[in-house]
């Protein structure tokens, strides 16, 4: 480099948790040249956010940090607060929510600039102006006087983009900053901060858990694992030949417009306190030897480049594409072309303020054959829930009809409602917030049971242990509480009492949005077999592409309540009709050899 | 918009007072006579009769409830039995003992309960922090009359600092006021630190900390705004807690406001002037919750927003 200062140098970052007691990130290194974009990737738990925090001087008194945290070229642990702002920013995945709700935004990036900068009010505004018109914000002026809550969230991740380019800093670390966004809002917005970072040459360290993004916008990738980090390099290295088996794990979990049947990494991140003592991945990793239990891996140099932390790191770029469970699309076989759910002309409506009706779906019209899975595709507001709620009796049709086994769906509230309920199922986003989390999993799975007063106690409770043995939980999960058990688990149990009244369809509403990769691929193989084995017809709410083909057969493709597209997943994904499909398909960020 | 919201909400501060009038003036001459109140108990009842006769008192509850309201359509609360004198005179003169003294006790209320709140958030976990929320538990499972008694036997009796009556010197509202007002300082506090806490973990707190904002703009600039929305409900019913406060108060100091009088009226079956008081209260918690509303509106932008777009 041109003795230009260094972004970032992060070495032997130590983060302790004293309630924890335990630490949580060990003996880190991380540095960001000038320009690169450097991506962090693991599951949840790993530490990402934490080593974001620890490097910005955010973290509590409940944490203790040690080791060299240098922010361009400012060595200094102690100041680091004082040079946030100034050397480094951040921003985070729910922008909307990391705005003041009550100050407008104008208000907030003036007050910034001007502190930063140290310009007075009237300067501070116009450079205001002029950040928000960098970000490309449409409107600028008009929506300087907007409060966070008026603009959409792609809106306000530009704003916390304008506030974080403020101070000019040298480093900016980006914590999921598009994980909540539409794909095609993503896109613009992963745009935005390349160009951003072309303009100003400034580093930025860019976590995230999906592998298609770190391509799209990393130079190098350093991915993380129970608080250290296990591999490190240029991304295009590491994703077609990784060395380490998880990196390797995480890559084949990633869906794939092509259709490859993600396979997941079975098992979960160890908790901090409770990693093992040689390999913290060994207990997951199928490649583990005797002595990767005994021996913790240090990360050294693998190739030019590269380092990786691993007894037995893989060879060559056999290991990503054996890894994957089978290459197989979602099979084609000729389901019972009978439709068991129509939707005919339908049309949604939703009261709002003022006594005005918000249509979110108008004349839509649609087969569910019976065993088939179809998946409902779109952005958010594009009326794909509202899909889901027709068919569940949630929601009645304001136009048209809805019909399951050539009858019409009976509205919730309504006698025929509750018999309806056996027949139709609900897998809801998040498996946390749709349990109760004072009842145990098993009395959760049975409750359907109860409610519809079918067999014994004994019986009841036989169909318990047969469903979580179904989902991969096994009985001793029935006395676990939700809080006792991970996301990806819960999730598991969400299903089993959606199944448990052995439903003929189950609306899954974004259903893996909220997982880990790792996790979304092994709950994907779960519900096609599951599929198979219950005889199920699905229809798979989502707004990720790529997890369309390892499970559907059909795709409908929704666009402002409209359906814009609809036929088989192999036409729609290859041979997209519509533009705004292809826009769609265009925005998915992952490989683009992989679209060929 | 606005002008619309406004207005709805006064209606519906106007239909609580027609309630509140209705119930009382039913309530009040179901539960006792006047009449027999105030004459002995030997008294020849056809001069109670005449007394009855002459004050309207025999006549159907529904004429004198209609009457009732003629009368106040003029101006006109009635009079009190003994002297005769107009209910609205005989309440208006105690009113400013009793403004003194809620107002003073809301403004210790604010004075006291922010600023602790605020303390023990910011030291959350600390002796600080545990120190005040003691306090608090203290301040509002104490008795206010009981609490009253304590500081007359204190300081009057004990230590001879301050007068146990009086109300003309300012340092005569010293010991009602602060039993007027721990209970309810001790509730904001709590509040404020439970709503800064709550703020305070917010993610654009963080953000906040993030682009390099002290510590102390934090606290005052961003915090308190965003937690002193949900307070002001609170501070809202405050206003009810100190009215009721204050006649309990106002008694063990022989304050000499509304309070006392509400206390005298109701023994002797003074309705008019029992009636002016209830109703003056009422009033009084209206106007208290409509500024609430108003406030609301012009802190967040949300609720205003919701507001106006007439959701």
């Amino acid at each position: 480099m041109t003795g230009e200062r260094v972004p970032l140098a992060i070495e032997g970052l130590t983060v302790y948790h004293h309630a924890v007691d335990a630490p949580v990130i060990e003996n880190l290194a991380l540095s960001v040249k000038p320009g690169e974009i450097r991506g962090l990737v693991g599951e949840s738990g790993s530490g990402k956010s934490i080593t974001c925090m620890a490097a910005l001087g955010l973290l509590n008194d409940d944490w203790q940090i040690s080791g060299q945290i240098a922010l361009a070229g400012n060595r200094t642990l102690q100041a680091v607060a004082e040079r946030r702002g100034f050397d480094a920013a951040m921003i985070f995945q729910d922008a909307t929510s990391s705005l003041n709700p009550i100050q407008t935004i104008g208000q907030q990036l003036t007050e910034t600039v001007a502190r930063l900068r140290r310009l007075s009010r009237a300067t501070a505004r116009r450079v205001a102006l002029d950040l928000l018109k960098r970000v490309d914000l449409p409107e600028p002026e008009a929506r300087y006087d907007y409060y966070p809550f008026q603009l959409s969230g792609g809106q306000n991740q530009r704003v916390m983009i304008a506030l974080a380019l403020a101070g000019q800093p040298r480093i900016l670390f980006a914590d999921e900053p598009t994980t909540a966004l539409d794909v095609t809002i993503q896109s613009q917005i992963l745009e935005l901060l390349k160009s951003i970072r072309d303009e100003t040459g400034m580093g930025i360290v860019f976590v995230t858990h999906d592998l298609g993004v770190i391509e799209d916008i990393c130079d190098t990738v350093s991915v993380m694992y129970s608080g250290r980090i296990v591999e490190s390099g240029p991304v295009t290295d590491i994703i077609d030949r990784p060395a380490h088996p998880y990196t390797s794990g995480l890559i084949s979990s990633m869906p794939t417009l092509a259709g490859q049947i993600p396979a997941g990494i079975a098992g979960q991140v160890p908790a901090p306190g409770q990693r093992p003592t040689g390999c913290a991945f060994a207990p997951r990793c199928s490649e583990a030897r005797p002595d990767c239990r005994t021996e913790p891996p240090r990360l050294v140099a693998f190739s030019a480049g590269r380092d990786v932390a691993c007894l037995n790191p893989l060879g060559g770029n056999h290991a990503a594409e054996q890894s994957r469970l089978d290459h197989r699309h979602c099979p084609n076989k000729s389901t019972r072309q009978e439709p068991i759910a129509e939707i005919k002309n339908a049309a949604c409506d939703y009261r709002v303020g003022g006594g005005g009706v918000f249509r979110a779906v108008s004349n839509v019209s649609f087969d569910i054959n019976d065993r088939e899975s179809v998946a409902v595709i779109g952005e958010s507001g594009s009326g794909k829930s509202t899909i889901g709620k027709l068919l569940l009796g949630l929601e009645a049709p304001a136009e048209g009809e809805i019909l399951f086994s050539r009858e019409p769906v009976p509205l919730l509230g309504t006698v025929l409602h509750r018999a309806y309920a056996r027949f139709v199922q609900l897998v809801p986003q998040n498996p946390y917030l749709s349990l109760d989390p004072r009842a145990t999993i098993g009395n959760q799975i049975r409750e359907p049971l109860i409610i519809h007063r079918i067999g014994t106690q004994a019986e009841q409770l036989h169909k318990r242990d047969e469903l979580l043995e179904a989902v991969g939980l096994g009985p001793e999960f029935a006395d676990r509480y939700p809080h006792e058990i991970s996301g990806g688990q819960c999730q598991r149990a969400v299903i089993a009492r959606a199944l448990c009244l052995q439903p003929q369809m189950l609306i899954c509403d974004e259903a893996t949005a909220s997982l880990d990769v790792s996790v979304q691929a092994r709950i994907i193989a779960l519900l096609r077999e599951l599929q198979e084995r219950f005889q199920l017809s699905l229809v798979f709410i989502t707004h990720d592409l790529r997890i369309i083909r390892s499970l559907c057969q059909k795709v409908a493709v929704m666009q402002k309540g409209e359906l814009v597209e609809f036929g088989t997943a192999e036409q729609v994904l290859s041979t997209p009709s519509h533009p705004y499909t292809r826009a769609l398909l265009a925005a998915v960020p992952e490989k683009k050899k992989e679209l060929a | 918009m606005m002008i619309r919201v406004i207005t709805r909400r006064i209606l519906r501060a106007l239909l609580t007072l027609f309630l509140v009038v209705t119930f009382v003036f039913f309530v009040l001459r179901l539960t006792g006579d006047p009449v027999s109140a105030m004459m002995p108990d030997d008294t020849d009842p056809a001069i109670m009769d005449q007394m009855r006769e002459d004050w309207g008192l025999n006549r159907p509850l529904a004429v004198q409830y209609a009457d009732y309201w003629m009368g106040l359509a003029q101006g006109d609360f009635g009079n009190a039995y003994r002297d005769g004198r107009p209910a609205l005179e005989v309440v208006s003169e105690r009113i400013p003992a009793t403004l003194t003294l809620t107002l003073t006790g809301f403004a210790f209320i604010v004075i006291v309960g922010f600023p602790l709140g605020i303390l023990a958030a910011i030291n959350r976990g600390t002796v600080i922090d545990r120190g005040i929320m003691t306090l608090s538990v203290t301040g509002f499972s104490l008795p206010n009359f009981f609490l009253g008694i304590l500081l007359i036997l204190l300081f009057s009796v004990q230590l001879r600092l301050l007068p146990a009556f009086g109300s003309d010197k300012w340092y005569n509202l010293l010991m009602p006021v602060f039993t007027l007002g721990t209970a309810g300082a001790a509730v904001i506090a709590r509040f404020v630190r439970s709503s800064m806490l709550e703020v305070l973990s917010a993610p654009y707190i963080r953000a906040a900390r993030a682009r390099g904002v002290q510590e102390r703009q934090i606290i005052w600039r961003i915090a308190l705004p965003n937690a002193a929305i949900p307070t002001i409900t609170v501070l809202g019913f405050m206003v009810g807690a100190l009215i009721s406060g204050s006649i309990v108060t106002e008694s063990v100091f022989a304050w000499p406001g509304i309070g006392r009088l509400l206390i005298d009226s109701v023994t002797q079956r003074e309705l008019a002037i029992v009636q002016t008081i209830v109703m003056l209260t009422a009033f009084s918690m209206v106007v208290a919750n409509l500024t609430v509303d108003l406030l609301y509106l012009m802190i967040d932008p949300r609720q205003r927003y919701a507001a106006t777009s007439g959701a």
